[in-house]
């Protein structure tokens, strides 16, 4: 309670409004480490419970596939900490797309951790939310209120900056990169995209995942038609500077040990995709290929993951690349579509990165 | 003689104190930029890179990125490895709740070009102020 109250006192929150659903962070053992964990324990063992529909981000394990290959007493951590959260009142849903399980209405009030799905809820679904840390949606969850602050209000929402892409992007790499490339520049003001040509939703996911990633933006605008105020501060986006942060997230030309798509996790239509594109062909022998998502997508998408695992792919569900101990399982360098994992992955994963669409993720893993 | 600036912001974490400033023109997520095991900057492109933060007054623009980064903050501050304090240009929530549940005093709309790296600093968050006793020039 006294985070929610603080959060509000910063914003000049006049009260809580009650939220229709919570997403929390902070659910891998690896990232969110030892003092936490007994942080969220004590929690759990005073008895509260959460009182919303909620979802948990993706935790350090796969079951089938990572659990027997990483180290036990890592292992044991992490199912602590996933008991810690079944007794607080959570289910298993382990993913960072939480939209794909229920899409929340239009004009709902959210309570979210998880940038990526933050910044997809208000801008491409239409659900308000602020950038939540783990704790504060956690507390969020447990009293089914948030702060009436940040872009829960109206006036808050408009664009304060208008980014003129001057750039035919053309796979979702270059969303991505054109995400990294105005969260470094825009601060907390949400911009209004001009120029984007009939993106996919899933270039919409990676262009929110990419800028929350190196900003602190919640939202983007990039529809036609909307209004803005006279002289507001424009940006341009040239050729150059996708081309060039593409360059800056791939910093080696080795062969990958990984290539993992999924970051966000993978929607039917893209698993869909890559099953059709993997048709009868075979990965290559010593390179791992991770396709991660949630249990949800993974239980629809099953004539698909058949499929793709036929290959020697992997389909991993409640985890992924950047949250789970790569370097233990020996992976030095991953190849990845994700601007995000890009981003993270020489801190999170201590790898080498190659960032490159999925076309030609698919064509390194597959003979 | 030791000059004294008094620049005010926003109180938002309540508490004093008095140490070595460290500042940065680069945003910070405390989630992949920092070690929690070292307390030191990990993220290569980083203008603090190597440097650790351990019980200095940590100065950047705004916080980005993963909203684990509350967590690493309390992390830091049970083993020791946090900063003395927190000032930023713009408060980002993710950093509000972390120095909360850390209990690490915050400022924010503080102009922080104002401040250098070895400035010795005087924090006030519960009225808002910071006091940069300026190291001596000649």
């Amino acid at each position: 309670m006294k985070i929610l109250v603080k959060i509000g006192e910063f914003f000049d929150a006049s009260r809580l409004i009650p939220i229709e659903s919570a997403h929390v962070s902070g659910v891998s053992y690896k990232t969110l480490g030892e003092a936490p964990t007994d942080f969220l324990e004590a929690l759990a063992n005073a008895g509260e419970k959460i009182k919303v529909e909620a979802t948990l981000n993706p935790q350090s394990l796969d079951p089938k596939h990572l659990a027997m290959r990483l180290p036990k007493h890592l292992i044991e951590m992490q199912l602590k900490l996933c008991g810690i959260f079944e007794k607080l009142g959570f289910i298993e849903s382990f993913t960072c797309t939480p939209y794909y399980i229920k899409e929340p209405r239009k004009g709902a009030h959210l309570a979210w951790a998880e940038s990526s799905a933050v910044v997809y809820a208000n801008s491409v679904l239409g659900a308000w939310t602020n950038r939540e840390g783990g704790p504060s949606a956690l507390a969020a969850a447990i009293i089914g209120k948030t702060p009436d602050c940040g872009i829960h209000r109206a006036e808050n929402r408009k664009p304060r900056v208008i980014a003129e892409v001057k750039v035919s992007l053309e796979n979702e790499v270059d969303y991505g990169a054109l995400g990294i490339f105005l969260g470094k520049i825009l601060e907390d003001k949400i911009p209004l995209i001009r120029g984007l040509k009939n993106p996919s939703l899933e270039d919409l996911k990676q262009l929110g995942a990419a800028l929350a990633s190196a900003g602190m933006v919640n939202m983007f605008h990039y529809k036609d038609g909307i209004k803005v105020e006279e002289g507001l501060e424009k940006i341009t986006v040239e050729p150059k500077d996708i081309k060039e942060t593409v360059e800056e997230l791939t910093t080696t030309t080795q062969k990958p040990d990984l290539v993992f798509v999924g970051c966000p996790h993978c929607s039917l239509r893209e698993i869909k995709e890559i099953a059709n594109t993997i048709s009868n062909r075979k990965v290559i022998g010593d390179v791992e290929f991770w396709i991660c998502t949630s249990r949800h997508v993974r239980e629809k998408a099953k004539a698909y993951v058949r499929r793709i695992e036929a290959s020697g792919a992997k389909i991993l569900t409640d985890t992924c690349a950047v949250v789970t101990w790569t370097d233990k399982l020996g992976i030095k360098t991953i190849m990845t579509n994700s601007a995000k994992t890009a981003h993270y992955a020489p801190t999170l994963n201590k790898a080498e990165t190659i960032l490159a669409p999925l076309k030609e993720c698919l064509k390194t893993a597959l003979k | 003689m030791a000059k004294c600036m008094v620049l005010r912001g926003r109180g938002i974490v309540e508490g004093r104190c008095k140490a070595e400033a460290l500042v940065s023109t680069k945003p910070i997520s405390f989630l992949g930029d920092v070690d929690p095991e070292t307390g030191k900057i990990i993220e290569k492109r980083h203008d603090l890179y190597g440097v650790s933060i351990k019980d200095r007054v940590l100065c950047f623009p705004h916080g980005h990125g993963s909203t684990v980064g509350s967590y690493v903050l309390y992390s830091l501050a049970k083993k020791g490895l946090a900063p003395k304090a927190i000032i930023n240009h713009k408060a980002d929530p993710v950093i509000v709740v972390g120095a909360v549940i850390a209990n690490i005093p915050m400022i924010d709309k503080i102009d922080i070009g104002k401040i250098n790296s070895g400035d010795m600093v005087e924090v006030d968050a519960y009225k808002g102020i910071v006091k940069v006793l300026k190291a001596e020039e000649d």
